[in-house]
């Protein structure tokens, strides 16, 4: 590896219990004050609800009823993260309950009308920082449950590395949610008496809420840096689906790949903000971990739940700024709520704040799924490098951007079966619209590996299955990052429905592990026995677009290869509400597609490459299509919305004949994971010489296809041989 | 005592297997095996949910490690624990 590249932390804002800005959370780290509460930001339906919580606390009048509280608290964080600098180009958001809250008020009124839930998909907190920032490159959401923050500093850092953006929004977002917070509940991991992280009697976590969001960038002349974020690391346990690992080995794992990636020993280490959840399991791995990577040289270390609870999706943004102030200001928080230290954790954590100069700290964040990530800061050289690697910054479509990757294995699930039933009907002008039958995915793993599992993951580990045992490949591959806009609906549908049923007192712990979105890309790294970086991303129709964007930097970043799948699978009552599209169509569709996907060699085969995400479309296209000639360009509209097509017809139709111009969703399916199918089509199109998706087929001379996709934002990527 | 004679124990193997999507038949389960290392592969996920169960199904709670032993030593086991700890049936 080359030297590292820094990047700048040029902004930090944060909203959490007890703080709603960095100012109020400093002085609660200094002298913590108050604990939690009962939630009422939901009504406590039932005594067994009694519990407390972290909840944020707003100023009177300035919470938005019309605004889900996710999105307001992503937008009062990322408000003070950008303020005073010049706007970003790029967001990456981590979160995993969107407009959860919204809905589950919603659909416990009965409410029918598809607008009650436009704020569902959990990529419109982005959309929403988006519009109020006027952000106009790659908007990107990943959920990876309680890592999802520190995931999405990941991606953010990877996305500058690569030239694709010049300062990038990046954090995370969660608000108290019924789902949650009776989810961890009927878990038995709630507190009854509040978190206790560390302690001999702790008992488990407080589920809270808030948003923790920095600006980062490769350099400014505008504002100074705070810190440098100089390395991240992701792994997966491979596990459990919700336990960590008794050892600790995946997060080690993650904590030594960000070390290495920021080219520091643990010793240079001066403080680490511990995920520290106050659960038994997960604090005692956890301190496993710590004490195998840094063994007899332990830094001052504590979780700070204790103070915020534990806000989920949230907590690593919050804790990113934590540890950002103790670079800064040389504040390292104490271990609150710790009493009776647990003596078997052998670790030592801070019982009181302490002052002290460091020059590196360590973030962590784990969770369900085996999902961990790790950040390193370190102090910020004073003054930073003029305009350091701004000039990296360039166009999607210009020689940067990431790398075209051949493609190893596709496979695609349709109505019509697998991708050679799907091939060979559209060959014979039948149509692969439609729901996947049971049949094509009933023999993706052992009956007792799938038997807790619902649909989506089913869909999604036949992919994974099918792409990875197609080239007789034994080891596990080297990045797995899933796209689903809608995560899996029939185990959240199951857990609200039992839930309101029994007045808010019983619902399944099952259905709970299973409705978050990453639940699936961690059953296939549980299949594959996959360590590598396991990563969700959940943008709407974009999904696809960003698990390729994502399994790229991957790639960019060292990863031999990355299994790419993205999937829906549609749910009688929620598919409907939730994707107008759905409503729209004729035929009621799901299923999606897996690739692996591996550096481009001299191998033959065909080449699917990301070329760009933007507000705006026509910019997109006039960069690309006046470079490269392609034989014929599949593109896709949301149903409904194919008036939104007709300007980018005409801007192709300069170099494109109109024949081929070949919209694809009502030809192969309306649902939000299509273009993945549509890319395996692509992908066998090449190789053959002919699109059989155009009516007539038309032949490929040049064996180059553009797939153009248009939504709130728009994504291109090209498949070629 | 076997599954067939007990009508509980027959009840709560039943509600098992269905709850735990267990691929195999309910007449098979051996009443006196413990649920968990005995091949059925119960994890604490499982745990978990026939503890919701049994509180919704029988208004017997299971809230802490030592009861969680106790109850989940066999379905024998677990269906004496019901018995021992169900408020008054109605029925």
């Amino acid at each position: 590896m080359s030297q590292p590249v820094p990047v700048f932390v040029t902004g930090i804002g944060v909203v959490c219990a007890g703080a709603n800005d960095v100012g109020e959370l400093r002085r609660q780290l200094a002298h913590p004050v108050g604990r939690f509460q009962i939630p009422t930001v939901f009504p406590v339906k039932h005594p067994s609800g009694e519990l407390p919580a972290a909840q944020v606390v707003l100023p009177a009048g300035t919470d938005k009823p019309d605004l889900p509280r996710t999105h307001h608290l992503a937008f009062l964080a990322a408000r003070q993260a950008v303020a005073g600098g010049p706007p970003p180009d790029a967001i990456v958001v981590g979160t995993t309950t969107g407009g959860i809250a919204t809905t589950e008020a919603a659909l416990e009124a009965g409410i029918v009308s598809p607008e009650a839930y436009r704020h569902h998909g959990l990529d419109t907190v982005a959309l929403h920082l988006a519009d109020a920032f006027a952000v106009r490159g790659p908007v990107l959401t990943v959920s990876t449950a309680c890592s999802s923050a520190t995931v999405a500093l990941s991606i953010a850092t990877k996305l500058l590395r690569a030239g694709l953006a010049k300062r990038v929004l990046a954090g995370g977002a969660d608000c108290l949610s019924r789902l949650t917070f009776h989810g961890f509940r009927q878990l038995q991991l709630v507190a009854p008496e509040g978190c206790m992280p560390m302690d001999a009697n702790r008992t488990g976590m407080t589920v809270g809420e808030g948003a923790g969001f920095l600006v980062l960038e490769l350099g400014s002349d505008e504002r100074p840096a705070l810190a440098v974020l100089s390395g991240t690391g992701l792994s997966c346990d491979a596990h459990h689906a919700t336990r960590p690992h008794p050892e600790g080995t995946g997060a080690a794992l993650a904590m030594r790949r960000a070390l290495a990636d920021a080219g520091l020993e643990p010793a240079a280490i001066g403080y680490v903000n511990l995920h520290g959840t106050g659960t038994p399991d997960n604090d005692a791995a956890e301190a496993r971990a710590v004490r195998q990577v840094f063994a007899e040289a332990q830094p001052p270390l504590s979780s700070t739940k204790g103070l915020t609870g534990h806000a989920l999706a949230a907590a690593g943004g919050i804790e990113a700024v934590i540890s950002i102030l103790a670079l800064r200001d040389g504040l390292l928080p104490a271990n609150i709520g710790l009493t009776t230290l647990d003596e078997t954790l052998d670790l030592s954590p801070l019982r009181v704040p302490m002052t002290a100069h460091v020059s590196a700290v360590l973030s962590n964040s784990f969770g369900f799924g085996g999902n961990n990530a790790c950040v390193v800061f370190e102090k910020a050289p004073s003054p930073i490098p003029p305009a350091h690697g701004v000039e990296r910054g360039r166009s999607p479509a210009g020689d940067a951007g990431v790398p075209a990757l051949r493609i190893a294995a596709a496979a695609c699930l349709t109505a019509r079966g697998g991708l050679d039933e799907t091939w060979a009907a559209l060959l014979a002008g039948e149509s692969p619209v439609g729901l996947v039958p049971d049949t094509a995915f009933a023999k993706a793993a052992p009956a007792a590996f799938v038997r807790r599992l619902r649909r989506l993951p089913r869909l999604m580990l036949a992919l994974a299955q099918t792409v990875q045992s197609a080239n007789g490949r034994t080891v596990p591959p080297g990045a797995i990052v899933a796209g689903t806009a809608w995560g899996p609906l029939a185990e959240t549908q199951d857990f609200l429905r039992k839930l309101f049923e029994s007045g808010d007192q019983f619902s399944s712990p099952m259905d709970f592990v299973g409705s978050v979105h990453n639940a699936p890309a961690g059953q296939i790294a549980l299949l594959l026995g996959c360590q590598a970086p396991n990563l969700t991303c959940s943008a709407g129709q974009r999904s696809f677009g960003q698990a390729l964007l994502c399994g790229s930097l991957e790639i960019a970043s060292g990863a031999d290869s990355a299994l790419v799948v993205a999937a829906e699978a549609f749910e009688p009552k929620l598919s409907p509400l939730f994707e107008p599209a759905l409503a729209a169509s004729r035929l009621l569709s799901d299923g999606g597609a897996a690739f692996l996907l591996v550096p481009d060699d001299n191998a033959p085969g065909a080449r699917l490459r990301w070329l760009g995400e933007a507000a705006d479309g026509l910019v997109l296209l006039d960069r690309i299509i006046e470079n490269t000639p392609y034989d014929a360009v599949m593109l896709a509209a949301p149903a409904g919305q194919e008036a939104k097509l007709e300007p980018i017809r005409s801007r192709l139709a300069r170099t494109v004949s109109p024949e081929r111009i070949v919209p694809y969703p009502d030809r192969l399916g309306q649902h939000a994971s299509i273009a993945a199918a549509a890319t395996a089509i692509a992908a066998r199109a090449v190789a053959a010489g002919v699109l059989p998706l155009a009516a007539p087929p038309v032949s490929l001379a040049r064996r180059r296809l553009l797939l153009v996709e248009i939504g709130p934002r728009s994504t291109v990527f090209e498949v070629f041989a | 005592m076997t599954a067939q004679t007990d009508p509980l124990v027959a009840e709560l193997t039943r509600k098992l297997v269905d709850a735990l999507g267990l691929d195999l038949d309910p007449e098979t389960v051996d009443p006196a095996a413990p649920l968990v290392g005995a091949g059925l592969g119960i994890d604490s996920i499982d745990m978990l949910e026939l503890v919701v169960l049994i509180e919704k199904d029988y208004g017997v709670k299971i809230d802490n490690r030592a009861a969680g032993v106790e109850a989940f030593a066999s379905l024998g086991a677990l269906a004496a624990f019901i018995r021992q700890r169900r408020p008054a049936s109605p029925a």
